[in-house]
């Protein structure tokens, strides 16, 4: 073990390469990997933000809260189920802000305005009166501030932004939080078509039951509606869950192509060393020793990389500019990919094992030098 | 030659270690670009390959054809803008459908009271709409002749469409489109909202008069009417929401993946230079040319490569005769060509290091010294 760790500080020229290559591969893991949180991360926050346990959706919507509709007559049969403790309407409209008091300019911002009645995590309980919204903050990054007005739609309604509440993105847009009021004035005025009236596109349901049992007997109770636990909504979400498909399959792939470069170079570097692990094994040192040695060495030239995938990932985040890519950087996702890039690195030194192993102290001495 | 190819028979574990790591980049590569071209096309494929050369959005609506409102007036200052010949108005919205006895799902419908300006550029199968209640669908998602149900509301009769036509690369936002007439599509919309009242266009549809270009025409809109949005149909296309995003996402990949190929082949042909240094030095000792040695190692390289690309098309190609999500995927032979043309050039150079080492070899070291200056 020594003796590689000594190798790794007086010869580090030739594991400079390899270095490259797999600081080039941690990279790329932790590029697909923020890529995959980031896109997830901004559909998906407004819903990850809801108190409750259930969504509730118009049973012909197909689980879309745009097509979703529930009547004040659903509503009370939701709320009569065995098991809701608290019930609270949920609208969204995806429209165009203007930013600033300009009614004349052509630079919006794209904006999802939800309208609500059970509190999403960092929103008061109450929500804020007619006209006004708490907006997410990524908004804060476009120069607006508490107190500014946004103008909603082509019809240029005026919200003003009393505050910002953090993670709260939906469908990769910038969210703005207001009452249900403040959300059908904005709809009736903006989209006469699609005026809720009295309806709300989904319910929020906190259950003091089994979540699964609360649903079903929720369906089953209206009659109308389909019911989805948080969790089920937010992958049920458009593009969701094929993105997180997709991405994982790449990304595993990847780690595979950092197993085969492991496996490859400590190949290549165990076949220059056959002689040299005949003279260690004549001299006393197992076949046990020698491996753990290579595996140290992979481990250390690995770690090397994904640190420096790490230290890379934090600055592509850092000079990235708002809303360029929707690149998002994890602690857990970093700490994901380093593992798997140093699980790649022992599974890629397995190859080098049975030459190990099968050294001939005798033969190898007799070819040294 | 002959020493380069027994060579790679006899340390096949390696030389297989290299061409298993460049088939999985490669198809890595064609993967991804396969599915960032399935991705755009997917997202606003009914937008390129739809017949009308100019599209006027809301400027509210950010480039999305459903978040477009036209309303009356906004309609008149288009229609009015210079160079403006014929124009149309266009709506889309997403509905659930129902075909026979399958279950329900999600497709885009896009109506237009001018079918000969807006149409799908080019047909795979069957006609063009003649009658109400008749469309043109993405082929892929529909078959020739289905009947597919517009679910409505509780209690209102389904609107009904039959598919008369397909069209390749027709889907709007990844999700199965149908063009069709206004009335069709009002039917649709009634349907599911048998309250609704007014149906504003989400678009106008234009085709520029006699002598003027589409660019100019897209201008002149925009500077007489300041809510509108007007784009070329290719512009519309590149800039709908998302596009940029997903460009841009995968060059950052595409050019990690392309640099780890050379750097690896490079790798892997400068060490195992290195560990043959001695025999090399010898060969030429004995009379070995250095262009033959020379020649040797970049026979390795483009077999090797040969076998990478090899391995990484064949892995691709039954992948993409299937799809991944709903999203389909295509062999684009074009792409496929040149990412190998790509990745063996590249391949070839990274080899100059190793070339290098190689052409300097001095013979007399082969009785004095390491071989390798």
């Amino acid at each position: 073990m020594r003796l590689a760790l000594r190798e790794l500080r007086r010869r580090p020229g030739r594991f400079v390469v390899a270095a490259s290559i797999l600081t080039l591969i941690a990279l790329l893991l932790m590029f697909l990997g923020g890529l995959l949180d980031g896109l997830i991360g901004s559909s998906t926050a407004a819903y990850r933000a809801q108190p409750g346990d259930l969504i509730v959706y118009s049973a012909s919507s197909r689980e879309s809260l745009v097509r979703s509709r529930i009547t004040a007559e659903t509503r009370a049969a939701v709320e009569a189920t065995a098991g809701v403790e608290a019930i609270g309407g949920l609208g969204s409209l995806q429209v165009g802000a203007r930013l600033g008091e300009d009614p004349g300019s052509r630079e919006l911002v794209g904006t999802v305005l939800f309208g609500y009645e059970l509190a999403p995590r960092g929103l008061p309980a109450e929500p804020p009166p007619t006209g006004e919204v708490v907006a997410d903050s990524s908004l804060r990054s476009e120069g607006v501030s508490v107190g500014d007005t946004v103008l909603l739609g082509p019809q240029r309604s005026p919200l003003r932004v009393t505050g910002f509440v953090d993670d709260t993105r939906y469908s990769g847009q910038v969210s703005l939080w207001g009452s249900l009021d403040t959300w059908r004035a904005v709809t009736a005025a903006n989209r006469p078509g699609q005026s809720p009236g009295d309806t709300v596109q989904a319910l929020v349901v906190r259950t003091d039951g089994a979540p699964a049992a609360v649903a079903a007997a929720i369906d089953a109770g209206s009659g109308s509606t389909a019911t989805l636990t948080l969790a089920a909504a937010t992958e049920a979400l458009p593009g969701v869950a094929q993105q997180r498909s997709t991405f994982n399959q790449i990304i595993g792939v990847t780690a595979l192509v950092a197993l085969v470069v492991v496996a490859l170079f400590f190949a290549l570097i165990t076949v220059e060393r056959t002689a040299l692990y005949g003279i260690l094994k004549a001299v006393g040192a197992s076949g046990a020793t020698l491996f753990a040695g290579v595996v140290t060495q992979a481990l250390v030239v690995t770690g090397l990389a994904a640190t420096i995938g790490v230290a890379g990932s934090l600055a592509l985040d850092a000079v990235l500019p708002a809303g360029a890519i929707p690149f998002e950087v994890t602690p857990s996702r970093l700490i994901t990919s380093v593992v798997l890039m140093l699980v790649a690195a022992i599974a890629g030194c397995a190859f080098s094992l049975r030459r190990v192993l099968r050294v001939e102290p005798a033969s190898a001495i007799g070819t040294a030098g | 030659m002959f020493l380069a190819l027994r060579e790679m028979r006899r340390a096949v574990v390696r030389f297989g270690l290299l061409v298993a790591a460049i088939g999985l980049l490669v198809f890595l590569i064609l993967f991804q670009q396969a599915l960032q071209d399935g991705l755009l096309t997917s997202f606003v494929g009914a937008i390129r390959n739809q017949s009308a050369p100019v599209l006027v959005y809301s400027v509210d609506a950010q480039r999305t054809l459903q978040g477009s409102t036209i309303p009356p007036e906004l309609e008149r200052q288009v229609r009015g803008a210079e160079g403006v010949g014929r124009s149309a108005r266009l709506n889309q919205s997403t509905f659930t459908i129902r075909i026979g006895e399958e279950g329900d799902s999600d497709a885009a419908i896009i109506g237009t009271d001018d079918q000969e300006l807006v149409r799908p550029t080019t047909l795979t199968a069957g006609r063009r709409p003649e009658r109400e209640g008749e469309a043109v669908g993405s082929d892929g998602d529909f078959r020739l002749g289905a009947r597919v149900a517009v679910v409505g509301s509780p209690g209102v009769r389904p609107a009904e469409v039959t598919v008369v036509g397909l069209a390749e690369d027709l889907q709007l936002s990844v999700t199965p489109t149908l063009f069709t007439d206004l009335d069709t599509f009002r039917a649709a919309s009634m349907a599911v909202n048998p309250g609704a009242t007014a149906m504003l266009p989400n678009a106008i549809a234009v085709a520029p008069a006699d002598g003027a270009s589409a660019e100019r025409v897209a201008a002149s809109i925009n500077s007489v009417a300041p809510d509108a949005d007007a784009l070329t149909r290719g512009d519309a296309a590149d800039n709908s929401p998302g596009v940029a995003q997903v460009r841009q996402s995968f060059q950052v990949i595409f050019l990690l993946y392309g640099l780890v190929v050379p750097l690896l082949t490079g790798l892997f042909f400068l060490i195992i230079t290195l560990q043959k240094a001695g025999s090399l030095t010898l060969l030429r000792a004995i009379g070995a040319r250095a262009s033959v040695l020379a020649g040797s190692l970049l026979l390795q390289v483009g077999i090797v490569m040969g076998l990478g690309l090899a391995v990484g098309v064949g892995l691709f190609y039954p992948l993409s005769r299937t799809g991944v999500g709903g999203l389909s995927l295509r062999f684009d032979a074009t792409a496929v060509l040149a990412w190998s043309a790509l990745l063996l050039g590249l391949g070839l150079l990274s080899a100059l290091a190793s070339l290098r080492r190689v052409l300097r070899i001095d013979p007399i070291e082969a009785t004095s010294g390491p071989g390798v200056r």
